[in-house]
């Protein structure tokens, strides 16, 4: 209750142009934002790109929220639409490898930054692992943008549909199917391998 | 029900969606349905390949970049002129007005409930005058306990906000929301109450309380609680690698000093810190915990790298003594 009311002090000293302020939220939300536009892009320059351009725009537009959703449910929103913009782009100029890359479009090894004891000492276990894991992202990368971020938001983010379809400007029910066609297509993809 | 009716409710289900009548209709169709159940395992095995896909957590250097880049780009903004601001204040007090109604129509509904309590109570005392034989033969109810039990299984917690540990003794009480706050207390070896400090040690909102998770966690793990197989070192990994308070990150790299030796995991962890960490504070411990390990070269590799070309003097210094007093290190 405490940390929620002084959340609610920091966006009004924000709202009152306090920068410090700005800074504090910015802190607050920064991990979250940049582990779902890390996850959802598979790319440190497109995830980097889409944190400065959420937080500009929260800064720009702090002066529009009236505290009816949650501060998290609204940075949230802005970082979906940009990473579903991003992927609609991408789709466009087809460009989706299937491969996580960082800031200098080195491939980044994700699994290997996961713990997991067991590939220390099985290394074909960890080369199959790997593989797997690069199986799944090139599945999902096969859904359209919305079905991929649903899926996104309701299997890894673990956010409630009603939450989802608010993000999306949609609704409960119609996120419910996004999820069904996402999850239906990814066993279509995914059947050889279970 | 129809098939396909079942197979999106399966979803629905599988993600903690669904409940009540609708989840009872979906087990009675699955009972006696081989196809929807082939379904929903199909649906489970897909949970489990997702999960092959981690969710990474984004490094130190990718969060720094972003926050220097984001704050050449606010510095770069022109200053909100004097008008801007005006309207800023004024549309803030207008949503005030707008919620002032609501506050007075709370108030006059609390006010109306406590009437209504200290009536009841009061009628409720001269019953209890005129009849005091009654009373006295009524059974005696068992009070309720100030802490309640807790079942992890059912609960859905939101955040850990509070932790006090008592004085002199070995139980701490752990403070967590879920709709309405709760407050639980035990001994700091209850499964459920290391569950409770690992929840706090990932509250992104409250640093104390995550100072506090950690410390405790760490404290722990220093006695020699088995810390290993409760995933309390796991906790403690994640703290150092992604925690943005520094007395956190610190804590967490002194609960992790009994694995040092013993666990590659641990020690890379705490190399990275030496070598990342942006708090000279967190490095310097993180060269105090480093010990001679044999067969693995990489903490004198570091500390010879560190020795050599640190931007600070101060590690710089600290790292040659170490490796100075400890020719051991392999």
């Amino acid at each position: 209750m405490l940390a929620r009311a002084s959340e609610a002090e920091l966006i009004r000293e924000a709202q009152s142009g306090s920068r410090g302020a700005f800074d504090s939220l910015v802190r607050q939300y920064e991990q979250q934002v940049l582990r779902l536009a890390l996850h959802l892009t598979g790319s440190e320059h497109d995830a980097e790109d889409i944190y400065q351009e959420a937080f500009l725009k929260a800064y720009r537009y702090l002066g529009n929220f009236r505290f009816e959703c949650s501060f998290y449910t609204w940075i949230y929103r802005i970082v979906t639409n940009l990473c579903l913009d991003q992927m609609r782009r991408r789709k466009t100029r087809r460009e989706g490898n299937g491969v996580l890359t960082d800031y200098s479009g080195e491939e980044i090894d994700l699994l290997a930054s996961v713990s997991d004891d067991r590939s220390f000492s099985n290394p074909a276990k960890e080369l199959e692992r790997k593989a797997l894991g690069e199986r799944i992202q090139k599945a999902l990368e096969k859904l359209t943008p919305r079905e991929r971020t649903v899926f996104e938001l309701k299997h890894y983010q673990g956010l409630r549909l009603r939450l989802i379809g608010e993000m999306l400007n949609t609704t409960e029910e119609t996120a419910k199917n996004t999820l069904f066609r996402a999850t239906k297509k990814l066993r279509n993809q995914l059947a050889e391998l279970r | 029900m129809k098939c396909q009716i079942a197979q999106e409710r399966i979803v629905a289900a599988e993600y903690s969606e669904m409940a009540g009548i609708e989840a009872l209709e979906l087990e009675r169709h699955l009972e006696g349905c081989a196809e929807c159940r082939r379904d929903r395992e199909q649906l489970r095995a897909l949970k489990v390949l997702a999960d092959a896909y981690p969710v990474a957590e984004p490094d130190a250097n990718l969060r720094a970049r972003a926050r220097m880049r984001l704050e050449a780009a606010l510095d770069a903004l022109p200053p909100r002129r004097w008008i801007e601001r005006l309207a800023q204040r004024i549309m803030n007090g207008f949503a005030r007005l707008q919620a002032a109604p609501v506050a007075a129509g709370l108030l006059l509904l609390a006010g109306l409930a406590a009437g209504s309590l200290g009536g009841y109570r009061l009628a409720e005392n001269r019953v209890t005058i005129a009849a005091p034989t009654q009373r006295a033969q009524a059974a005696p109810v068992q009070a309720q306990p100030a802490v309640e039990a807790w079942e992890p299984a059912k609960d859905e917690i939101a955040s850990v906000s509070r932790i006090v540990r008592q004085p002199n003794s070995h139980t701490v009480e752990v403070s967590y929301n879920q709709i309405v706050a709760h407050k639980v207390q035990g001994s700091l070896d209850d499964p459920a109450i290391r569950q409770l400090l690992m929840l706090g040690s990932r509250n992104s909102s409250a640093a104390r309380v995550r100072d506090d998770s950690v410390g405790l966690l760490a404290d722990e793990c220093k006695a020699g609680h088995g810390c290993k197989t409760a995933g309390i070192r796991d906790a403690l990994l994640v703290a150092l690698h992604s925690d943005r308070n520094d007395s956190v990150r610190e804590k967490a790299l002194e609960g992790l000093q009994p694995y040092v030796a013993e666990d590659m995991q641990v020690r890379n962890a705490v190399l990275e810190a030496l070598l990342n960490d942006y708090d000279p504070k967190v490095r310097t411990a993180a060269i105090s915990i480093l010990q001679p390990v044999e067969g693995d070269t990489s903490v004198r590799q570091v500390l010879h790298s560190v020795a050599d070309s640190d931007r600070n003097p101060y590690i710089r210094t600290v790292s040659r003594q170490v490796l100075e007093n400890e020719p051991e290190i392999q």
